[in-house]
């Protein structure tokens, strides 16, 4: 039996970074790699954040910086709104 | 077999007089992810006749319908969007609790409305009801997304992985309700199929375990039921991302990108400035002035004020603002056409290469922008420690505030290659922060741990001139903000103190730029920077104005300069001039030495009054004080070395 979740946490792990990576690492449809992505974030495996280099183009809501979905810099506005790049960020439960 | 079930509570969402369900009829639930089409679906089918209540103890709203199936009368219930049956929602628990309560039957048949553009994600929720002895039918949607994504399904085969039939239809053009009413009075009429096998010797308790099993089967099922478009695997993005984020090519591509940002920038900008400059310090400057004449406030202290510093001082900052735009829109092209999470993925691998931790120098890369935001964005980290000393390295990483200091004193002494030196400059802040980094590696960031990061990449596309110019003003903005607030400010202070003699006998507001108190406190600070090779009073002065902002090391000159030569205001060639020979005269024969000295003393020292303020924020007053004197420590090291083993080369 094939194990996609764990494949793709393993080519997280192993330092493919990027979906088409982890594709090609794991030989999964980029579909399914799509699919285990999401599905591992909802199991909290997985953390997806925005990656900024500045204030977002969404708004302080979406702000890279930002902890708790409060904005990073200490603004108060906040926007649902999610444009840029997502960081997802790897943890592993014990 | 037949369900019994407690009916809806009527709420006053209810959505009509829809007709009641007989008694006793087979019931059929309507379930799948949100935004997959099943309330069209459910409408297409009960022609928007539908009951909505709350269900008894719950806010979760449930649908139902009587609907006929082949002739059969069977309630259709609309259940809550559900990507599984995990529990991760209310809406999930309830649609988990209808289908498996402990205290009720399943429904009679269980329909999944299954979205064809993503049949992986959608097939997790048929995995785990096909686990269960149920009757299950697949509603197939999107089926024309999906075949614009070249995505091919074939429902039989799909129907044979899964062990449940399978309709393909279109809710919105109510195509196929006849075969799904067809489908599922069959599964009615037949007898309950057994669950799917599952390996032996699985783990229910381990959630991994049971997830992956699931993935396993979904894998399967989307392979023999489904068809990728040929070129599905390598898009043009990837094409370019062997490229753009390969391990060595990636870095020298991103660092040859950002020397073009740097080097269009500067030359680009170069005539504008000078021309702004010009147009403020000559046909600006002679208007106001024949105003207060005509005012008849010729000469006081008042024109002093206005020429020597708002003018000067604020209008020579002014004079970046076209350098700003174009440096800001450049950068915002590249976040825009989806190159900067490029960028963010080479730096990141490099960092991990070194074996910095890529969670702390996130932060680092927001302080290029701005120091402030970046300090605060330490609280990312998860130990105290972690974020005292990524708070301490944050200021070494070079704001666009320096930029503007660098850019003036590159055109000044380097020209021709002034793109060229302000990158070098960028470059030395990483190489600073990354061996800041190393140091810290094998001491105190030791245990930040192994968590890699993965990013999902955009597709590249084209910048839109909307998102770069919202972009590009939202940046300009805060440049214009904090040159109208403390930069006004610090310039009326640095104004008054040239305003008061303290030697000389002259009058407030008409002293010699020398004879001011300004000039006498910047003279007692000027020997401390004569071993780094600037020990101009003007120099000085420039630099612990700068503490306040580091436009500010520009406003200070500006109006130091302008004070000496008071009629002729103050274009930037002038400055340039008196820049050039205030190095001269202080670098014994080394000024190339002491121009980097002093660009590596402004990179290295305290950045601004506003990052101090959010290091007190964020690790508090022993350690902001700390970071303070280790700024300043470092930055004087740094620029004597500069300095002096310059001057033994020279």
């Amino acid at each position: 039996m094939s194990s996609p979740l764990s494949a793709v946490l393993g080519a997280f792990t192993a330092g493919a970074r990027s979906r088409a990576e982890l594709a090609r690492n794991t030989g999964l449809r980029p579909d399914v790699v799509d699919a285990a992505i999401e599905h591992l974030v909802r199991m909290g495996r997985l953390e997806a954040k925005e990656l900024a280099g500045g204030c977002p183009t969404g708004g302080c809501g979406s702000c890279a910086s930002g902890v708790d979905d409060a904005p990073g810099c200490g603004a108060s506005a906040r926007s649902s709104a999610r444009t840029g790049p997502v960081l997802v960020e790897l943890r592993l439960k014990r | 077999m037949t369900t019994t079930k407690p009916s809806p509570t009527p709420s006053c969402h209810a959505g009509g007089d829809g007709p009641a369900a007989v008694l006793g009829a087979p019931v059929v639930a309507l379930v799948g992810a949100p935004n997959a089409g099943k309330s069209t679906l459910f409408n297409g089918l009960t022609g928007g006749k539908r009951t909505v209540g709350n269900w008894p103890g719950t806010t979760v709203e449930v649908g139902s319908a009587a609907w006929a199936a082949g002739g059969t009368p069977v309630e259709l219930l609309d259940l809550p969007g559900a990507y599984s049956l995990d529990s991760h929602s209310p809406d999930e628990e309830l649609t988990r609790d209808l289908l498996y309560g402990v205290d009720r039957p399943v429904p009679d048949v269980t329909v999944v409305v299954v979205d064809a553009a993503q049949l992986a994600r959608s097939l997790y929720l048929v995995a785990q009801l096909r686990e269960h002895r149920q009757r299950v039918v697949l509603a197939l949607t999107m089926n024309d997304v999906a075949a614009r994504r070249g995505i091919e399904v074939d429902p039989a085969a799909l129907a044979r992985a899964v062990g449940a039939a399978v309709v393909a239809i279109d809710p919105r053009r109510r195509a196929g309700a006849q075969r799904l009413q067809a489908e599922v009075a069959a599964v009615l009429a037949g007898p309950v199929p057994e669950p799917r096998p599952q390996p032996g010797g699985l783990d229910h308790d381990d959630e991994l375990a049971v997830a992956d099993e699931r993935f396993a089967w979904i894998e399967a099922a989307v392979s023999a039921g489904s068809r990728m478009p040929a070129g599905a695997r390598t898009t043009v993005s990837d094409r370019i991302d062997r490229w753009a984020t390969a391990p060595v090519i990636g870095p020298l591509l991103f660092l040859a990108v950002m020397w073009a940002v740097f080097e269009l920038t500067t030359a680009v900008a170069a005539p504008i400035q000078d021309g702004l400059g010009n147009f403020f310090s000559g046909p600006l400057t002679r208007g106001i002035n024949a105003v207060f004449e005509h005012l008849g406030l010729g000469g006081s202290w008042l024109v002093q004020f206005v020429d020597n510093g708002l003018i000067a001082g604020v209008g020579m900052l002014l004079t970046f603002v076209p350098l700003m735009i174009i440096m800001f829109a450049l950068l915002a092209l590249l976040e825009d056409s989806g190159y900067m999470a490029r960028a963010a993925v080479v730096t990141d691998r490099l960092m991990r290469r070194i074996g910095l931790p890529g969670k702390a120098f996130l932060p680092l890369v927001v302080g290029f922008g701005c120091n402030v935001p970046a300090i605060s964005a330490t609280r990312i980290l998860p130990g105290a420690r972690q974020r005292v000393l990524t708070a301490l390295l944050i200021p070494v990483t070079s704001c666009s505030a320096r930029l503007t200091v660098y850019v003036l004193v590159a055109a000044t002494f380097f020209p021709a290659h002034a793109g060229t030196v302000v990158f070098g400059m960028y470059v030395i802040s990483i190489l600073l922060v990354v061996l800041a980094g190393l140091a810290l590696k094998q001491t105190l960031w030791r245990s930040m741990g192994q968590e890699p990061l993965v990013l999902d990449l955009p597709a590249y596309q084209r910048p839109t001139l909307r998102l770069t110019a919202s972009v590009t003003w939202l940046r300009v903005k805060g440049f214009l903000r904090s040159a109208g607030g403390i930069i006004v400010a610090t310039v009326t202070v640095v104004w008054l103190l040239q305003a008061i003699p303290v030697r000389g006998g002259a009058s407030f507001g008409h002293v010699e730029p020398g004879d001011s108190l300004f000039a006498g406190l910047a003279r007692l600070i000027a020997p401390i920077f004569a071993p780094l090779g600037f020990g101009d009073w003007h120099t000085a002065s420039s630099l612990v104005v700068g503490f306040v902002a580091k436009e500010t090391v520009i406003t200070s000159w500006a109006q130091t300069y302008a004070a000496a030569d008071p009629t002729a205001g103050q274009s930037p060639a002038q400055l340039q001039g008196h820049i050039h020979a205030a190095f001269a005269a202080t670098g014994g024969g080394a000024v190339t030495a002491a121009v980097f000295a002093f660009l590596i003393f402004l990179l290295a020292y305290t950045p601004c009054v506003a990052t101090v303020a959010a290091q007190y924020r964020e690790i508090g007053l022993r350690w902001t004080a700390f970071g303070i004197l280790m700024q300043l420590s470092v930055a004087w090291v740094l620029a004597c070395l500069v300095f002096q083993l310059g001057r033994l080369l020279t």
